[in-house]
């Protein structure tokens, strides 16, 4: 019922009067940046449906109480006045003296979801309740805050195309403790995400350049354990590449360190590519570094204005898939 | 993933289920309520609502075991048709109470969202209100209070949708809030404008009150019942008028048709000029609603209560407003026991108080004959009837048998036993019959006095009657028949706290003081009904006046509403600045934010990473005119907080320092 009526009217006023609300407010706050503590004068509030239809039922109540000049009804109708205007007091103090503490936005593939996270603390004497973190068209999270911790908040974006991301504004808003009202407020945080290329499998992968070698799965099915030396494991350090049988014995964890052959590596260009349109070709590109990383093999990026030199591993990855998010864009 | 796909997991409705804990919550609170209503909803409705509610409880523990629209509509139809056949009317407070608790319950049926649960939560405070619409009684309230406690806690339990609190916090909260909003729910309560009237009409409830009514036939009671319900209290300027004097006037009957005695409603005249003599009493009264509209006085008052409107004296001394009274009224008067009709009794009256119907009652008449043809005039004749009535073997009770259509021959020569209304009726006809204008008057004799309460309490077990005489040469006569009939009526009409004083002198302690206590009740009753249940517009301006406010209008109570309501809110403020800061952990801590605060307003705040002393030196660079007094400051509470120990003294000293500079901040 709600989607069609949405679709049927093509001005959606309530949606064209909060985008003028929520610029309003940014213009009226300024960028924001952590760590930061709401007070009082961004935080907005207003009664939700259920508090508007609570509020005619508590005049019927009123005006049966009158009515029938009941002193009794009178007080009860009065009693539940009062407590909801306690309840939105509550709501609005659920945010205010709440701390932003951090905010960091973690790249993503175009077309995906990426990772958003907040750092909260609640200074205050009770839970912080219902609070629902939302980003633009995406589910909100909702989460509580213990009195006098801090939580991390984790949420999903939508990553739309390649390139720089702005996350302009955050929804940070409850309807605690009852459900009649909603505080929110707008955060502006300097969030700015690196979306990547999504990986598309379009072509096969370029040959390895310089001595042909064996692929690491290749050593393995031929059941030989060429590795060089095991050092300790790092966190950045694939899985894949923890030496099990090691750790099963009673070790501690290590990782297999394969010494790689001078000049055995895939070099990545886009000038392999020219005959795709670019967005495609750099899909690829995404789909090989990806690829490369899957198998254990160290690849080299070339693209017209600048090269990346061979290598792997988390740092490799990163690089040359932040190469491919900011190449002409 | 596609776009489309993305799209729809945006219009996804978030699930957020009610925890089966909340749930049973809920459903407490509504039966709860349902039971608070159970004394005047249809009898179905109780066992309805434990049904639902029990069914909701099983089907939580199932995959949603919800009913499809199509059977719940015709669950509705039948529902509405059986509170049809149950009251004849969805009108009206019972009816819409029934009607609401079916639908609650069917409510359970399809109840799943938060939505849902806060729905029943609204139904079960609605069906609050009817309970305290139905019935204002004291004892009740603490019950009444109990219910909204549980439902309001159920609203936080269901608003709780991140994360289920403990049910010893929500209650906790649900406490605080409602003691939190008592104030201004006092204040409103205190202030707010009420209606003189009604603004719709209200459904007639065509049950009977108990006591005085606009007819009486004695014939057709076999059993009075003793009802402990108050019918009026009386505070009284001086002393008590005696005992023998405590004659509660009421509605005067005139018409008889040999079984039932009525009232005349037509205007007959004005009521006749009086003599007053002897002491008089001025008292105020506080009057129970009734269906006769007739103000109850003692025997005789002087004049019309004057603070009330629209009240006037009939032609047979009553005082009336013309309508039945719906809610309690309070007013003063001023009465005479002794007092004297100084002017004929018009030719009308005298035909109306001389009729008797032509065929009822034969050998009462007979009587009457005989009786008259043995007196020598008007007052012996009076004597000897009641001679009669004292030496034939009468009897006072109050079960008595069932008369025929000759009441009073069935009273006289067959049963001898009756109660007040018998004898007032048997002796007003036997006056009629002699040719003695008479009226049957009915009321309340005697009262108990509640020393608590400092007033003296009429119920309506102590309704009576009795009739007036008119003779030629003293006007109106009381002559209360029953009096020589039952002398324990008044013998046994001790009030309360005489037999407090005859337990003190001969019984238990215990018996002392369970009467003691039942007049301590009594007495907060009775303020509970003067001070709380019947407060109007009258008593509003009264509460003005007792405030020292000369202008007591409508426009002074919105004034203090505003000015007081203001408070109120200004004081929540304050707490909601409290609960989004925290306590501070101890006096140091209070101080320090009393700094930062004064800081915030006239600079800048603090930020999270700052310690004390870089505040003060980004503060101090930026108003240069607070940095000496500033950066001592700053440096003194870090000294303190983060050094090994600090005393007291010293805290002081700092207290003192911060509020120097937050009043008088350094120009």
């Amino acid at each position: 019922m709600h989607s069609s009526a949405r679709s049927r009217y093509p001005f959606r006023p309530r949606a064209r009067l909060e985008r003028a609300v929520s610029a309003w407010a940014r213009s009226r706050q300024g960028e924001d940046r952590a760590p930061l503590t709401l007070r009082s004068r961004r935080i907005y509030i207003l009664p939700t449906r259920a508090g508007v239809v609570a509020a005619a039922l508590l005049v019927v109540m009123f005006l049966a109480g009158l009515n029938y000049q009941n002193s009794l009804a009178l007080l009860l109708g009065f009693l539940l006045a009062g407590f909801a205007l306690v309840s939105m007091y509550e709501c609005h103090a659920t945010l205010t003296g709440l701390t932003i503490s951090s905010a960091r936005v973690e790249s993503a593939f175009a077309q995906s979801h990426g990772d958003l996270q907040l750092g909260f603390y609640n200074g205050a004497d009770s839970t912080r309740r219902s609070l629902r973190l939302r980003v633009t068209a995406v589910q909100p999270k909702f989460f509580d805050i213990a009195p006098r911790s801090a939580c991390l908040v984790t949420l999903r974006y939508h990553a739309l195309s390649r390139g720089r991301q702005r996350i302009d504004r955050l929804h940070l808003s409850t309807d605690a403790p009852l459900g009649l009202f909603r505080a929110w407020t707008w955060l502006h945080l300097p969030l700015e995400a690196l979306i990547y290329p999504a990986p598309l499998r379009l072509r096969p992968m370029p040959p390895p350049t310089g001595q042909p070698r064996h692929s690491e799965r290749e050593r393995r099915l031929g059941g030989e354990e060429e590795f060089a030396w095991l050092r300790p494991f790092r966190e950045s350090d694939p899985l894949r590449r923890v030496a099990w049988k090691t750790y099963a014995r009673g070790g501690p964890l290590m990782v297999a360190h394969y010494d790689a052959p001078a000049g055995a590596q895939r070099t990545l260009n886009l000038q392999t590519l020219r005959d795709l349109p670019l967005e495609r070709a750099l899909s690829q590109l995404a789909d090989w570094v990806l690829e490369c990383e899957r198998q254990g093999e160290s690849y080299a990026l070339e693209l017209p204005d600048r090269s990346l030199p061979a290598g792997h591993g988390l740092a490799q990855r990163r690089h040359c898939l932040e190469a491919l998010a900011l190449y002409e864009s | 993933m596609s776009a489309a796909t993305l799209s729809a997991e945006v219009e996804l409705a978030e699930p957020v289920p009610v925890p089966a804990g909340t749930q049973r919550w809920v459903l407490a609170g509504l039966l709860g309520a349902v039971l608070l209503n159970a004394h005047h909803i249809a009898a179905w409705c109780l066992p309805l609502a434990i049904a639902g509610a029990a069914w909701r409880i099983w089907a939580a523990q199932r995959p949603a075991r919800l009913m499809r629209r199509t059977p719940r509509i015709l669950v509705l139809v039948i529902l509405t048709l059986a509170v049809l056949i149950s009251f004849r009317t969805l009108n009206g407070l019972d009816a819409g109470a029934s009607l609401l608790v079916a639908m609650m319950a069917l409510k359970l049926m399809e109840t799943q969202r938060i939505r849902d649960w806060q729905i029943v939560l609204g139904g079960a405070l609605f069906l609050l209100l009817a309970a305290c619409l139905a019935s204002q009684t004291l004892w009740l309230v603490p019950l009444y209070a109990g219910e909204l406690w549980l439902l309001c806690a159920g609203l936080y339990a269901v608003g709780a949708r991140s994360s289920p609190a403990p049910a010893r916090l929500i209650l906790r909260a649900a406490a605080r809030s409602l003691l939190i909003a008592l104030p201004l729910a006092l204040l409103l309560f205190l202030f707010f404008p009420r209606l003189t009237g009604s603004l719709w009409a209200l459904p007639k409830e065509d049950e009977a009150i108990t006591g005085l009514g606009d007819q009486m036939s004695p014939g057709s009671i076999s059993e009075l019942i003793d009802s402990d319900t108050p019918a009026l209290r009386v505070r009284f300027d001086g002393p008590l008028p005696p005992r023998e004097e405590r004659y509660w006037r009421g509605p005067v009957l005139h018409q008889f048709d040999g079984y039932t005695w009525s009232r005349v409603h037509a205007d007959l005249g004005t009521p006749p000029a009086l003599e007053f003599a002897g002491p008089d009493y001025r008292y105020s009264v506080t009057l129970e609603p009734n269906t006769h509209g007739v103000l109850i006085a003692l025997d005789l008052p002087r004049g019309v209560p004057t603070d009330l409107p629209t009240v006037f004296r009939t032609f047979d001394d009553q005082l009336t407003t013309g309508a039945a009274l719906s809610s309690a009224v309070s007013y003063r008067l001023d009465s005479f026991p002794q007092h004297r009709t100084v002017e004929s009794l018009p030719a009308p009256l005298r035909e109306l108080d001389l009729s008797l119907p032509a065929t009822r009652n034969p050998r009462t008449r007979e009587l009457a004959h005989n009786l008259r043809m043995g007196s020598r005039d008007d007052h012996a004749y009076v004597q000897a009837v009641l001679g009669y009535l004292r030496d034939n073997g009468f009897e006072y009770t109050r079960t008595p048998p069932k008369l025929g259509r000759n009441s009073i021959d069935d009273l006289l020569f067959k049963t001898h036993e009756g109660f007040c209304g018998h004898y007032a009726s048997a002796f007003a006809m036997l006056m009629r019959a002699g040719g003695l204008p008479a009226r049957v008057v009915t009321g309340y004799l005697g009262g108990s006095w509640n020393r608590f309460g400092g007033y003296l309490l009429i119920k309506q077990s102590q309704a009576h009657a009795w009739t007036e005489v008119w003779l030629d040469d003293i006007g109106w006569l009381r002559v209360d028949p029953t009096a020589v009939i039952d002398t324990n009526q008044y013998r046994g009409d001790l009030d309360d706290a005489g037999a407090a004083i005859g337990a003190g002198a001969t019984g238990s302690r215990i018996a002392r003081w369970f009467a003691a206590t039942g007049q301590a009740w009594q007495a907060v009753n009775a303020w509970w009904q003067d001070e709380f249940v019947n407060f109007n517009t009258s008593r509003q301006f009264g509460l003005l006046g007792r405030l020292g406010l000369k202008d007591r209008d409508y426009e002074t109570l919105i004034a203090l509403l505003a000015l007081s309501g203001a408070a109120w809110l200004s004081l929540l403020a304050w707490r909601g600045r409290g609960l989004a800061e925290g306590k501070p952990r101890d006096a140091l801590s209070r101080s320090w934010r009393r700094l930062e605060r004064a800081l915030r307003r006239s600079a800048s705040a603090r930020a999270p990473h700052e310690g004390p002393v870089a505040y003060g030196e980004r503060i101090a660079g930026a108003r240069p005119e607070l940095a000496a007094s500033l950066r001592v400051l700053t440096r003194e509470y870090a000294r303190l907080r983060y050094g090994r120990h600090y005393s007291a003294a010293e805290q002081q000293r700092f207290d003192r320092a911060v509020r120097l500079f937050t009043t008088r901040p350094p120009r």
